[in-house]
């Protein structure tokens, strides 16, 4: 484990070195990360202004804004795009090199990712004041929503990243997986609660969103975190539930990898 | 006398006692075993018979801590191994590209086939064969990035594709045409993840790279980002980010490519030192022959999966090329002499003739020509390696069923 701390710290180093290097580019990714669910923001916002009891899903216009600047900070702490770029390094042949190493190529993607969020930090962190300054969100949670609140978005940036880590393995046989990628984004979008919050979903698909796990990575944590989970017991339910997930896709992920690249080394390498 | 010193070791030699030598070898080797700390490597014995003296030493250290024979054992084992990849064809056209997705037409294409050879410690091996011949194909197998479909290989008593941590520590495969450098980054950067992963101490580190950064000249371009660099920095970057851990085993695939001539031979003379220097096996592929004369003793040529020769590169030209091109520059022009009888008449522009001549017939020819003609130079050369190598691949070859049969341990190579 030390070997892989060393590593994990060295490639860390090296991936802020890139991203310092493209700033530019990496503050468009972070002004995307703010423009969506602003948008989204907007939409909801006046849906419920000019709704009858004045509230979409249970929130007011406040409660939407609490909600979506929620949003905002879980979907960038917890973004992750190899199912985006796995397909690439296959397809390339930049995998083999990789491969080469006495490391898991995963522990290179996951400094890069983050190394990202450390980047950004300083430019999202301006512009997340700024959004709360202009929406006025309303928080009521406790102090213990948002020690949980914390821990359960450090489980979905790890869950969100091993799941889609395991998902891009599909790269292995598939190839070419842009159309996953947008597909995996989508469900995150859709399920996860970032597109409507949960309950403006219809029933079906309100018991399709608890069932999977993207409902787990966005919209759990962020309702913990604005003082919507109001059971102690619901809270730490939800907690397990992203355990549970993650211990799974971590299973999976171990076999999916070895069978991914014997795989690889049978048809290319 | 220490009776473990190499002295009494040589002594006993001369003596001619067999019976004390094999005590000698036994003790050394109980005496090690009981100490835990036997180590076992292997020198070249491939174009030499065995030399106790040469491929047995003995070394014991002033502290008599660390012993260690040395035998003439492969490092690199490689038997029957096969690699058969499946590859989609179809014709050109829309109808077809239809038609492929009801019905794909896959084709076996059998990259490596039945390939045998091993290679000793400190060996530098020249894998040579044309595009597509499966010599990438055989390294990457080595290398553990390719399962084999049949076969199996030992580098250093592993299997390769079993890819275990300590496998990977101990080898290094350079890719001539695929980067291992952060290419957004100073090659410093590079070499610092490096030293990370491969876990190498802060010591180590720093002195093997003050090394190579020496021998390789690189002192200019680390600061630089890799990008920016020209193809022949960026190759001895590679190989110098290849050699940080210090491999025992190094896949070289065409480590050369690319680069201008000043630049070949720098990269060869520094691979020529580092398997000096740290007794690495090194099997290299290139295109160049510049680069197997300059580096390679033995060379195995590969075509269609097949290897066709394996031998020292002297015997190859022996075999195959047994003549010899006589270069004359005359001080006036030909006058109806008659050339042909002397030998082929290779060219003849103005005053310059090549002519080629059975080997054996070499010295009369010359006599002949040295006597007859006003011959201001003549020089008398063996026949360029690329000859003789297109020579080998224009033999017919044998079926897979009977090439394995021709296999042996002939120390002057063997066509296959």
């Amino acid at each position: 484990m030390r070997r892989v701390i060393r590593a994990l710290l060295a490639y860390l180093r090296a991936h802020i070195g890139v991203m310092l290097h493209y700033r530019g580019e990496i503050l468009l990714w972070s002004l995307w990360g703010i423009i969506n669910p602003a948008v989204l923001y907007a939409m909801w916002s006046s849906a419920a202004a000019g709704s009858a009891g004045g509230t979409i899903a249970g929130l007011d216009v406040r409660g939407i804004a609490a909600y979506y600047f929620g949003i905002m900070i879980v979907g960038h702490l917890t973004a992750s795009w190899d199912v985006h770029q796995m397909g690439y390094h296959v397809r390339s042949g930049n995998l083999s090199p990789q491969l080469l190493r006495p490391l898991l190529p995963m522990w290179k993607a996951v400094s890069e990712n983050l190394a990202y969020k450390v980047t950004t930090l300083v430019f999202v962190v301006p512009m997340w004041g700024l959004f709360a300054w202009l929406v006025q969100p309303r928080f009521d949670m406790a102090a213990w929503q948002l020690c949980l609140g914390l821990v359960a978005l450090v489980l979905a940036a790890v869950l969100n990243f091993i799941l889609s880590y395991t998902v891009s393995l599909v790269a292995f046989w598939a190839t070419k997986l842009d159309a996953m990628g947008e597909i995996y984004f989508g469900l995150g979008m859709f399920l996860g609660g970032r597109l409507a919050p949960l309950e403006a979903l219809p029933p079906p698909l309100l018991m399709a969103a608890k069932v999977l796990p993207f409902r787990w990575i966005f919209s759990f944590p962020t309702e913990l975190l604005m003082g919507k989970t109001p059971e102690l017991a619901e809270a730490l339910a939800g907690i397990t539930i992203q355990l549970v997930w993650f211990g799974s896709v971590v299973v999976v992920f171990r076999f999916f990898w070895a069978a991914a690249v014997k795989h690889y080394t049978a048809v290319s390498g | 006398m220490d009776p473990w010193s190499p002295v009494s070791f040589l002594r006993c030699r001369k003596a001619g006692r067999g019976l004390q030598w094999a005590r000698f070898v036994l003790l050394s080797f109980e005496r090690s075993l009981l100490r835990g700390r036997l180590q076992l490597s292997r020198r070249s014995a491939y174009d030499v018979p065995f030399d106790p003296v040469r491929d047995l030493s003995w070394r014991d250290d002033s502290a008599g801590a660390t012993a260690k024979v040395t035998l003439s054992m492969p490092q690199i084992e490689i038997d029957d191994l096969s690699k058969t990849f499946s590859v989609a064809e179809r014709e050109g056209g829309l109808r077809a590209a239809v038609r492929s997705v009801f019905r794909r037409r896959l084709r076996k294409v059998r990259a490596v086939d039945r390939v045998n050879f091993n290679v000793d410690t400190g060996e530098i091996v020249g894998f040579l064969g044309p595009n597509g011949a499966g010599k990438t194909t055989t390294l990457k197998m080595l290398a553990g990035l390719l399962h084999p479909t049949s076969g199996t290989a030992r580098v250093m008593g592993h299997v390769p594709w079993r890819r275990e941590s300590d496998y990977l520590r101990k080898i290094s495969m350079l890719m001539g045409q695929r980067s291992q450098m952060q290419w957004d980054l100073p090659a410093l950067d590079s070499f610092l993840v490096h030293g990370a992963v491969y876990d190498i101490g802060k010591e180590d580190y720093k002195r093997t790279l003050d090394e190579l950064v020496e021998l390789l000249d690189l002192g200019g371009v680390l600061k630089k980002q890799v990008r920016t660099l020209s193809l022949g920095e960026r190759m001895k970057c590679e190989i110098c980010v290849s050699l940080l851990h210090r491999p025992a085993v190094l896949f070289l695939d065409e480590p050369t490519i690319g680069v201008d001539i000043t630049m070949q031979a720098r990269i060869r003379q520094f691979i020529a030192d580092y398997n000096r220097k740290h007794g690495a096996t090194i099997i290299l592929t290139s295109h160049y022959m510049a680069d197997v004369t300059a580096l390679c003793e033995r060379i195995i040529i590969i075509d269609h999966g097949h290897i066709l020769f394996d031998g020292p590169l002297g015997s190859l030209s022996e075999r195959l090329a047994p003549f010899k091109v006589i270069k004359i520059d005359l001080d006036r022009e030909l006058d109806g002499y008659d050339l042909a009888s002397m030998g082929e008449v290779l060219s003849i522009n103005h005053r310059k003739v090549e002519l080629r001549v059975p080997k054996n017939q070499a010295a009369a020819v010359t006599s002949r020509l040295l006597t007859d003609l006003p011959v201001l130079d003549l020089t008398i050369e063996d026949p360029p390696i690329e000859d003789v190598i297109s020579t080998v691949f224009k033999q017919p070859r044998a079926s897979s069923d009977t090439s394995d049969d021709c296999i042996s341990d002939d120390p002057g190579g063997t066509l296959k």
